[in-house]
């Protein structure tokens, strides 16, 4: 089936499963391996998650956390194994449709937020709406509201603390309905305070029935997800 | 959202945009100076060309071919054959009289000089011309004309003659211009009073007495001559309102093959090929017009004058070109080192619109967009720098403005905004090749 159809038939599905009890597998990763020349930078990795999990992936620097983060976010294929994500086998699309799925199903947290320094907290979160469909103002103020940034919609990134682009980020990551969140040390950057207010965030977002897989390597963190895949020398331990 | 991207992200990375736009700029001015040069230049340069003489003579058709042997003229018809100085005027009323700059008629008389009240008396040649004449036109009855016009180089030590008014046919022509050679020969200078009694067969004019108002210095046969009012000359000669020839100075465009073929031959011109000669300003289509205009005249042009013409003029607006060319070119090397190091700078931000899902065409939409914004106003700056420098350097070389064409603008715009774009094309190839995975998990 080609990848566009998948996308078509995975949209019929979430028509169907609508309701966040029917556990639909968001990612399937089978036996997955990522090789770097003569480096085996992820090594025959397993697991599942369904729809409404909260999955940490923790690991020591060079465990292959951000390497497989690049492979579920489509930001890279692996060389072996196969990959899921919503039901669409990802390991074999091209980069052109990696790219469509991507916008249509992941949203990513960034640990530097990577906000676009010359647009608005709205504007930027209007961007990942115009990338994947139409950007609609009002949209992204709920979007940011619901970050608890809607009086700071307006204000530059320069404008706004660490805590608050982090925010930002998050409402970007949430506008298109994805239906895996990813984030990427998204606290790293932060205050005690504003880890806090992140975390409880995504504790939220997990219970409105969101996906979200994490990656730290913050032992605090990883306990408040439901469940944990430990990275060592590229391999789940 | 692309437009509000755009304009927002044009203010981003000020200094290397003003500095792109700057050396926008700067090839827009030169551009702008020199294409406004360009094509004033040809009208310029042939206006200075003027200054060395005339490019077309027009003489009777049967003097055309003159038969000398030994220093001695054997054309039968000569002495004959003359043209009607009422005729001159036609000359200025041709299709082309807005490229005449002058012209100025020739009637020689030979002459035996008397030197005030000394013995003795040398031979010489009156020269009859106009010196500054009104000549009344259809549309300008105070057009003025002569060899002041088309013959700037000529010196005079001491002043011009007076010549009478065309209107007042009891004025006398009092004074006289006397080649430097001469004067020197006779041992005259300004002031002196000559009798100049004709001299030749069949000749029955009276002498007349005029005075030296200043020794001519044109390197030319002049030198050796006396230059005076053309009636004096018709006096001499009795051949009143008749000359022998006319020397005229034409603004003129460069030969090309097209003029060349109609030197050879009109006759081997298509329709088409005909009207395009007769229609553009060459030396040889101009001259064809003015035996149009005058019955029983030839007007050759001076081939070498016209020649060095087009050459000159060719060569530097060739030169101009070039130096155009060159600046066109060293701006988009700036502006692609400076984009380069733009996107460099902004990777982050390039990974991060791939992340979101930007298609390569939307990322390089924008930032072709932000170089075509930048190509865009230093270009219109440097429209108007280069407009300031056009004059000044029209002031400066020609002691009058350059005229400006309008399309100069857009022209410079399109241009402008190419030399960004394709000082972009390099760095562009940096955006495709490049991955998000690389830019977007640096840990701050």
């Amino acid at each position: 089936m080609a990848p566009m159809d998948q996308l078509a038939v995975a949209r019929t599905r979430d028509a169907a499963d609508a309701t966040p009890d029917a556990r639909r597998e968001v990612i399937g990763a089978e036996g997955l391996g990522r090789r770097f020349g003569t480096v085996e930078a992820l090594v025959d990795v397993t697991f599942t998650v369904r729809q409404g999990d909260f999955l940490a992936i923790m690991g020591p620097s060079g465990s292959g956390k951000t390497t497989l983060l690049n492979i579920l976010s489509l930001l890279d294929a692996p060389t072996s194994g196969s990959c899921r994500l919503d039901g669409i086998e990802t390991a074999t699309l091209s980069e052109a449709d990696r790219v469509v799925i991507r916008r249509e199903k992941v949203g990513l947290v960034f640990q530097t937020f990577h906000l676009i320094p010359y647009l608005s907290a709205v504007e930027n979160v209007m961007l990942a709406q115009h990338y994947h469909s139409i950007a609609d103002r009002d949209e992204a103020f709920a979007a940011l509201e619901r970050v608890g940034m809607g009086h700071r919609a307006d204000h530059l990134p320069s404008q706004l603390s660490g805590g608050e682009q982090q925010r930002v980020c998050i409402a970007r990551a949430l506008i298109n309905a994805p239906a895996l969140i990813l984030a990427d040390e998204p606290t790293g950057n932060l205050d005690a305070d504003n880890e806090a207010r992140v975390m409880d965030l995504l504790d939220s977002l997990r219970h409105e029935g969101r996906t979200i897989v994490l990656v730290t390597h913050n032992p605090e963190l990883g306990a408040r997800a439901d469940s944990i895949l430990r990275l060592q020398h590229g391999r789940a331990v | 959202m692309l437009l509000r991207m755009l304009w927002q992200s044009l203010f981003e990375g000020r200094r290397r945009k003003a500095l792109a736009a700057l050396t926008v700029a700067l090839s827009a001015t030169l551009v702008t100076t020199l294409f406004a040069l360009s094509v004033d230049v040809g009208d310029k340069m042939a206006r200075e060309m003027k200054s060395y003489g005339s490019n077309i003579r027009v003489t009777p058709k049967s003097e055309t071919m003159s038969l000398v042997v030994g220093g001695v003229d054997y054309n039968p018809l000569k002495d004959k054959e003359t043209l009607a100085e009422s005729d001159l005027w036609k000359i200025k009323d041709i299709f082309w009289r807005n490229n005449i700059v002058g012209l100025a008629p020739r009637l020689t008389a030979p002459v035996t000089v008397q030197v005030g009240g000394r013995d003795g008396a040398g031979k010489a040649s009156v020269i009859g011309t106009y010196f500054d004449q009104r000549v009344p036109l259809p549309d300008d009855a105070q057009y003025r004309t002569g060899v002041r016009t088309i013959n700037p180089f000529w010196e005079v030590a001491g002043a011009w003659p007076t010549e009478p008014d065309p209107d007042d046919t009891a004025a006398q022509v009092e004074t006289v211009l006397v080649g430097a050679a001469l004067a020197e020969r006779l041992g005259v200078a300004a002031g002196d009073r000559l009798t100049l009694a004709p001299r030749g067969e069949g000749v029955t004019a009276d002498p007349r007495s005029v005075t030296v108002s200043g020794v001519l210095r044109t390197g030319g046969p002049e030198d050796n001559a006396i230059v005076a009012p053309l009636a004096l000359a018709q006096a001499l000669t009795g051949l009143a309102g008749r000359v022998q020839a006319v020397d005229v100075s034409a603004l003129t465009i460069p030969e090309n093959e097209l003029s060349s073929k109609a030197r050879r031959d009109t006759g081997d011109l298509t329709a088409e090929q005909y009207d395009s000669w007769y229609c553009s300003a060459y030396v040889s289509s101009i001259a064809h017009q003015i035996e149009e205009a005058i019955v029983n005249a030839a007007a050759r042009p001076v081939w070498q004058v016209a020649a060095g013409e087009g050459a000159v003029i060719g060569r530097i607006q060739t030169l101009l070109l070039v130096v155009s060319l060159a600046a066109v070119a060293a701006a988009a090397m700036g502006v692609s080192a400076l984009m380069n190091t733009t996107i460099l700078e902004r990777a982050r931000e390039i990974g991060l619109m791939k992340a979101l899902g930007a298609a390569g065409w939307e990322i390089h939409a924008l930032f072709l967009g932000e170089a075509g914004l930048v190509g865009l106003i230093g270009g219109a700056f440097g429209v108007l720098c280069g407009w300031g420098v056009a004059q000044a350097v029209g002031w400066g070389v020609f002691g009058s403005g350059v005229d400006m064409p309008l399309i100069t603008i857009p022209i410079v715009l399109v241009i402008s905004v190419l030399t960004v774009l394709v000082g972009s094309i390099l760095p562009a190839r940096t955006i495709t090749r490049l991955h998000p995975v690389e830019v977007l998990h640096g840990r701050a």
